[in-house]
Formats: C-alpha cells, structure tokens, sequence
C-alpha cells in the first residue's frame, strides 16, 4: 500500500484499521512501514481516507504472495477460493479427505493479530518433514514451497510478512502425539503465532475418536462441525 | 480457510455465538452450485439470520444489499449465515436437510451444542475440527477480551487497534456498543463477525 503524501492531510483516521499495525503519523502526513504492511487493502476497501491518499502499489515478486495471503478477497489461482487454505474438513463428507485413523492438521501462522514471515514457517514445514508428512497439494502455501519434501521456501520469499497462511498436512493418528511434541519445542522458536486445528472424521456415531481427547494438548470447546450434508455429483467421479 | 474456527471467548458469550457456511467440493459438486447457494441464503434471512454473506465478494455493505448479493453468486462462493441463538440454529437445520440441497454445511460453535443441534433434527456430525488455541509467542498477543472481538473475524481484518479505538469511543460516549460493534463488523469482509456477541464484549470492556 501507498499513501500519497502531497494529498494525506495526518488525519490518522487509518490508523487503527491496519490489521498489522503499519501506519504512523510523522510531523505532517501518515506513513506505512513497508516491511511490516501485508498488503491487506482494508485500508483501500472501506474508503476510511477522506482524501483516498492510500491506493494500492503495482506489486512485483516477492511481494505479491503478501497480498495474495492477506488480502480476504484476493482469488488464488491454485484453489479457486479466496482465503488462505483449503476446503479442509469442510467438504469431507463429500471429498473423504480424512479418513477414521488419520489427523488433518492445520497450521494457521500469524492468527491470531500478529502476521508472520516465512522463515518462522519454514522451521515448522521443515520440522514436520520428519514424520514423512505429504503436504496438501491444493493449498497455496503448499505452491509456494521450492522443496516439499524439506519443507523449503525460496530464499527471496523467507523475509516476506503475510497475515495468515495455513500449513496443511494429513497424519497417521498413531504419529500425532510424537508430532505435537516437536510441534511444541518448535513453537518457542518462533517471533510469532500459530492457531492449530485438528481435523477428525467421526464414527458411525457422530462421537469423537477417544484417543483425540486423550492427547496431550488442550482444546477449545467451540469449533467446527461438519454436519454431513454434503453429497456427490452424479457424474463426479 | 479455516477463519471460523479458533474463535476465542468464555463459555457464556459462545452460547450465543454459531456461524453456519455451506460450499462446494472441488470437482464433486460444484457444477451447478449457484442456486443451491441462493437458497441458502434465502433460507438463513428466513431464519433471522443475524448476518448472512457470500464471502466470496464480501457482506451486503460491499456488494450493496442482499440483492446485489444474490445476483453475484456463484458456484464456487462460500456462504455463511451468523447466529446468535440456538434455538435458530435448529430451525435453519431443520430447514437445510429438508431443502436437501446436497452441499456440505459446516456449523461453527460449541461443539457440544451443534452436536446436539444435529441430533435433535435426525443428523449425525460427520467431521470436527478441534481448535488446539494458540501456541508460539503469544506474550507479544493483545489482551485476552481484545481477541475475543478479534477472532471474530478469522482472517484478522478487525485490528486490535481497530477494537481499541472503537472501546474508547464507547467509553467517551462517542458510539453506543451497538454502534461499535456495526464499526468493527465492517472490516470483516467474510461478515462472519458476530456483533451481538461482540456487543456484550465491547459493554465489558467499556465499563472496566
């Protein structure tokens, strides 16, 4: 994001909508930290600049995937949706993507309020590479990998700063516990946040495997539930 | 786009706190989707659906009302209808599986809740994502209610400071906590803000 600095009057009425906190006011206009914005567009998409001094900069790679990630309604060439995953758990009852004895994970870096950077991703991607994890294929963090078997990025993308972007991966349930543990030692070496989301099929019953309560980790009582509505296409294969 | 899970909160303000989203499957059913979304989204108004989106494009405000909304729907949106009651979760429940339209409908709430929700009308839970919070450098996070609010929006376009700024408007008589929260549902493209839980959070905070 751009704030034109002939027209911005220092209202500081776009202040507090930066989702990352990015613009300060010197002695006489507002100014962006170019490092720490995202590329979000709130800033542009609710008109909060009574003379519109903020417009959106051409972006050239590396800094395009900050608003490809950060951006609600930025398309993703790879999955179709806007957001920054997949359909996940979601469609399960109709795609079967998670299976009874199996764990879907999903790392959302920088949620809550921080953002994060790719070089915090990258000590979780490579970490988890240990467990000989397949990450999910349809999801633009996923793309954005140079090596998906070491969880590497492209040097040039370490440093970019994005508002979320979810690590997806599916685990032999057997393999979590172990998994959580690295996943906690990692977790301290990191400048910023995850949110974690287990995603579990349920039995004949509806009723939650037992060895998913049992692990060793806390867990909101609120989440989300796939009610099994969802059927087929008759010509879906 | 798991933005409606990982909503942060005490028990007795997620009572009140349930967000219903319907889509496609990529490739399985997606052909043909558009009227089905529609439906959906008549079905929630019908239902006193306290916010209802196609967050494909954005809440009423950006696509200029539920008509416009209508119109621009498509077969891959991604719908949501906001509840802050249970008792309207059953009912738009019951509405859906008797519409059979054939989508994958995901409740986001208290587990326990929308599982009984399910029972209550002949369903059964097919898939949960259990939300494990928080974990890394959560000391440089914003005070606990200011996430409660902020999670609200799981793509974080309602900023801490956005939250802040709204609380001491309403403590200076700026706004009333109804005025702050329509502010704060603004930011959150997806509309999956839930502004009358969010009221009773900016009342609380406000009078600390």
């Amino acid at each position: 994001m751009y704030i034109n600095e002939e027209t911005c009057t220092a209202c500081g009425e776009c202040i507090p909508y930066c989702t990352v906190a990015a613009i300060s006011l010197n002695e006489e206009t507002a100014e962006i930290d170019y490092d720490e914005c995202v590329e979000c567009s709130i800033c542009v998409r609710l008109n909060i600049c009574p003379t519109n001094s903020i417009t959106r900069d051409n972006l050239v790679w590396p800094r395009t995937v900050r608003n490809a990630m950060s951006d609600v309604l930025a398309m993703h060439k790879i999955t179709g949706l806007g957001g920054r995953g997949t359909e996940e758990m979601k469609t399960n009852d109709v795609t079967g993507r998670y299976k009874e004895g199996f764990v879907g994970v999903a790392i959302e870096f920088g949620r809550p309020a921080l953002g994060a950077r790719f070089y915090d991703i990258e000590k979780i991607t490579k970490a988890s590479t240990e467990f000989g994890v397949e990450f999910e294929g349809d999801n633009p963090i996923s793309a954005l990998m140079s090596n998906k078997v070491t969880g590497e990025f492209p040097e040039e993308l370490l440093n970019e700063k994005i508002l979320t972007g979810i690590v997806e991966f599916i685990i032999e349930e057997k393999h979590l516990n172990d998994y959580l543990e690295v996943l906690k030692t990692v977790s301290q070496k990191i400048d910023s946040v995850f949110s974690l989301g287990l995603m579990v099929k349920c039995d004949d019953y509806g009723r939650i495997p037992d060895s998913i309560s049992e692990l060793d980790v806390d867990f909101y009582l609120n989440g989300k539930t796939c009610v099994g509505l969802g059927r087929k296409n008759k010509e879906a294969k | 786009m798991t933005h409606t899970a990982h909503r942060s909160g005490e028990l007795e303000s997620l009572q009140n706190d349930f967000v219903f989203l319907m889509m496609s499957a990529k490739g399985f059913n997606d052909k043909e989707a558009t009227p089905k979304f529609k439906k959906f989204l008549e079905i929630a108004k019908e239902c006193e659906a306290i916010s209802v989106v196609d967050a494909s494009k954005g809440h009423e405000k950006l696509q200029g009302s539920f008509e416009k909304m209508l119109e621009n729907v498509h077969d891959r949106s991604v719908v949501h209808a906001v509840f802050d009651q249970r008792e309207k979760v059953v009912e738009m429940l019951e509405l859906l599986k008797k519409e059979g339209l054939g989508l994958s409908v995901v409740i986001s709430g208290l587990l326990d809740t929308v599982h009984e929700c399910c029972q209550e009308v002949g369903l059964k839970r097919h898939t949960v994502l259990l939300s494990s919070g928080i974990w890394g450098k959560t000391e440089k996070l914003p005070a606990k209610e200011v996430l409660d609010l902020h999670t609200m929006c799981g793509h974080g376009m309602v900023s801490a400071g956005l939250i802040e700024d709204i609380v001491e408007k309403v403590k200076e008589g700026l706004y009333s906590p109804e005025e702050g929260a329509e502010k704060l549902y603004e930011p959150c493209t997806c509309g999956i803000f839930n502004t009358s839980r969010a009221v009773e959070i900016i009342k609380k905070l406000s009078e600390a």
